[in-house]
Order: structure tokens, then C-alpha cells, then sequence
């Protein structure tokens, strides 16, 4: 028997927990999963690279069988975005897709700055950290004001984030970096990078080091908070932790958000014009860790 | 004595593939190791390193190279440095209580870090001669 999960018509990381609630419902079956997502309207890079954490994990079901499902979009428009921001050549390992997928080209889009990559190794991040410099630059300096000498940070930032999956998921997982419009939410443009896996998460990894001074507070609220507030790490070397503490550094510096969701629970930095909460627990469990950092265009050109 | 190290040709000849950028903690211990190896028997108190070329550096790399070589040396001179390499840096010096000595361009030093271990690091230079006031009052080196 297949049971179904469906793709929010406009999937991003508000309505990701609704997706995962449904996930987590379809899964507890332990059955095939059929990811529905011919009704997509629009997936932001955070809904693409949770789609494929929630492929990754699905595969591993009932022992890793049999692929999972997936239904492709039929709007001819979303299908290829999709296909432009390098969503199908990654699923196509993860799901048996139904549905006319586009052929696969190399991306141009201009607001692609990183189509959907692979992090499963630190040469994967030598590759994101090279790429994104020529291609963000531009559009840091001139669309969203940020200084110039700024876009280091921006690179840096984007490592930091893809090495939390390399040192702590124990799996692969994903990253994509686009620019965009936002016109409902901040009436502004931003830059959005998006960091997902399927791995062991955030309690899992901290929970050896960790869990004995949170005693009966221990859970995956505990986790992130631990590791975005207190900077700690599951390792013993004092250098560690730095990474999380630096992307927080750089995006408060540009008003900018950062979120992460492990497990049951989500944490973020709130910048004034987002009215998300800074922690939310008890949410419908996920696995592994899915990041979401987000830098505005300035309001005052610097 | 200081020995010199060019950053960017040890991180070529240190990982496969041509990658300009310092990230990752394995990138940073390959880096770092393959610098111990240049400085065994060498038994020098400053290492005069040299980021010309390289990239983008993140926290994890700066903390693999600059705070554990820190522990091999007494006085770590760097030069070549950018804004960005300096942000990535510096947080990773406070984090540890530590400083390191920079290079300016127009040869006067500077220093990254703690204030108080970066006053025991300019000591060192001026009581190894290897670095002395100008008449301007600014640190300098002696010697290049």
C-alpha cells in the first residue's frame, strides 16, 4: 500500500509544517510514500531541499526498498523552475518521479545563484563556497546594498551552514541560494540560502555531551538553543560551535533571519519584520536539520 | 628566526582539486599539518604567514589553522589579509583569548585579537629585534 503526502501548493518554510505533518503521519505506517506535488504552485529553495530530506528519508522506510513516489508539478511554469533550480536532477535519485520532467540543463536563471547541490562531503562545500562567490557578488553589492567587502561573509556563512551537515547529519544532504522578490511578506528583495538533511539532527548529535546539564529540558528545543544561543557542540575542543555563532553574527548584522528546524522543534533569529517566534516545540517530527537564512536588501544603501 | 609561509601554496599543495578558499575543518587541519611539517626542526618563535590569494576564509578554517598553530609558535605575524579573512579571524581569537600580530601593507604592525596577549606578542618582536618603533611611533619590522 501507498500512502500520500502532500506538497503544499506554495511550499516554503511556513508551510513546511504542514508538510511534515503529513509526512510524519504517512511514515509512521512504515509503507510507501507518494509525495503529491502536481498541484504546486511555488516551492522557495527551503521547500525544494526539504522535499528531497523528506525523499532521503522515506527511501530509508521498510528497510530502503523501494524509491518513494513522486508526482511532478503540471503547471508548465513551476515544472520548469523547478527544473531550473536543479530540483529533478537531485530527486531523480531519490524518487520515482511520474510526470513530464524537463530535460535537464545546466541553470541560467539569473536568480538561481545556487541551483540544488549536493553536500555530502568538505569538497562539496569547496565547490558551493567557489560558486557562490562568482555568482553572488552582483547581486549582494548591487541589489541588496550590502558593502562590497561584506560578500565574504555571505561565503562564509553558506560554508558554515553546509558543514553542519558534513560534520554532524551523518548523511547528505542539500543546499540552494536564491535570489528573489519578496513582494507579499517584506515588499523587498532577498536572498535566501536553504540547508537541508535527513540525518540524526541536532538532539541526536548533542545528546552525548549534552543532554545530562538539560536534564528533564532535554529535547530537540533544548538542542537548537544549545547550539544557535550557547554555541556549543557535541565536540570537546573549545574552537568548536563557532561556526552557528558566526552565521548569527552576520545575519543580525543585516537584519537578516536565520531559522533552524531539527527533529520537533524550530529555532530562529526574528529580525523586526518577521513576525515568526523565536522557538516553537512540539511540531510534527521531521529528521535531520533543515536551515533557512534570509538577507534582505538594505534599507539604506551603505 | 621567522619562518615564512605562503598560505595559498600550502593550501594547493595540501588538498586535492584548485581551491583558493580556506573552509572546512579538514581543509584547516591539512593546511595546518602540512605547516607543522614545514616548521619541524625549523624552531622558530614567529611564523610569518601570508594570505595573498587565498579566497574566502570561514570559522572553522581559522580555527584549525590560526588558533591551533598558535599552540607551535609564540608569535604568529599574518599578512596579505583582507576584511573578509579578518572577520573570520578575529572572532576565533576572542573566542580563544588570543591575538596575532598583522602586517599592514605599508610594513607598520598592527594587532588581531586580545589587546593584552597582542602587547606580549609586540614585546617579543622588539626583545628578538625583529621589530622596533618608528620615529612615528608605530611598530615596524626590522626585518623582512
Amino acid at each position: 500500500m501507498t500512502r500520500l503526502v502532500d506538497v503544499p501548493a506554495n511550499f516554503d518554510d511556513r508551510s513546511f509544517d504542514q508538510f511534515a505533518g503529513a509526512y510524519a503521519q504517512a511514515a509512521s505506517g512504515g509503507e510507501r510514500l507518494l509525495f503529491d506535488a502536481h498541484a504546486a504552485e511555488w516551492a522557495s529553495p527551503y521547500g525544494l531541499v526539504g522535499l528531497l530530506a523528506a525523499g532521503q528519508a522515506a527511501g530509508a522506510l521498510g528497510g530502503g526498498g523501494e524509491r518513494p513516489l513522486l508526482t511532478a508539478p503540471t503547471n508548465p511554469e513551476v515544472l520548469s523552475y523547478w527544473a531550473r533550480a536543479g530540483f529533478f536532477r537531485e530527486a531523480g535519485e531519490l524518487f520515482e518521479i511520474h510526470g513530464r520532467v524537463p530535460k535537464m540543463k545546466t541553470p541560467t536563471d539569473s536568480d538561481v545563484l545556487l541551483p540544488v547541490t549536493p553536500v555530502r562531503a568538505a569538497e562539496d562545500v569547496h565547490e558551493v563556497v567557489s560558486h557562490i562567490q562568482m555568482r553572488a557578488t552582483a547581486i549582494l553589492t548591487s541589489e541588496l546594498g550590502i558593502d562590497p567587502k561584506a560578500t565574504m561573509g555571505f561565503a562564509m556563512a553558506l560554508s558554515e551552514a553546509c558543514q553542519n551537515i558534513v560534520e554532524h547529519a551523518g548523511t547528505g544532504g542539500w543546499v540552494a541560494v536564491q535570489s528573489y522578490h519578496w513582494r507579499r511578506r517584506l515588499a523587498k528583495r532577498v536572498v535566501v540560502i536553504a540547508v537541508a538533511d535527513a540525518g540524526v539532527g541536532f538532539r541526536h548529535s548533542l545528546e552525548p555531551t549534552q543532554a545530562k546539564r538539560f536534564g528533564e529540558r532535554w529535547g530537540d528545543a533544548a538542542a537548537l538553543e544549545a547550539a544557535l544561543i550557547q554555541g556549543v557542540s557535541r565536540f570537546r575542543d573549545p574552537g568548536r560551535g563557532q561556526g552557528l555563532k558566526g552565521i548569527r553574527n552576520y545575519i543580525s548584522r543585516w537584519d537578516g533571519k536565520i531559522s533552524i528546524r531539527s527533529g520537533t522543534a524550530r529555532i530562529s533569529i526574528v529580525p523586526s519584520w518577521d513576525d515568526d517566534v523565536p522557538l516553537k516545540d512540539g511540531l510534527a517530527a521531521f529528521p535531520g536539520s533543515q536551515v533557512l537564512l534570509i538577507i534582505p536588501e538594505q534599507g539604506s544603501r551603505k | 628566526m621567522i619562518q615564512h609561509i605562503d598560505v595559498h601554496a600550502v593550501l594547493q599543495q595540501s588538498v586535492p582539486g584548485y581551491y583558493a578558499d580556506l573552509v572546512t575543518r579538514p581543509t584547516g587541519r591539512a593546511v595546518r599539518q602540512s605547516i607543522e611539517r614545514a616548521m619541524l626542526g625549523a624552531e622558530a618563535a614567529v611564523a610569518r604567514m601570508d594570505f595573498s590569494g587565498v579566497g574566502c576564509i570561514d570559522y572553522s578554517c581559522a580555527d584549525e589553522i590560526i588558533a591551533k598553530l598558535l599552540g607551535e609558535v609564540k608569535v604568529l605575524l599574518l599578512r596579505g589579509l583582507t576584511d573578509g579573512h579578518r572577520e573570520a579571524i578575529e572572532p576565533v581569537l576572542l573566542g580563544h583569548g588570543l591575538a596575532v600580530v598583522i602586517e599592514r601593507p605599508d610594513g607598520t604592525l598592527g594587532a588581531l585579537g586580545l589587546q593584552e596577549p597582542a602587547e606580549r606578542l609586540f614585546d617579543e618582536l622588539v626583545s628578538r629585534r625583529l621589530a622596533a618603533r618608528t620615529p612615528g611611533g608605530v611598530l615596524a619590522l626590522t626585518a623582512a
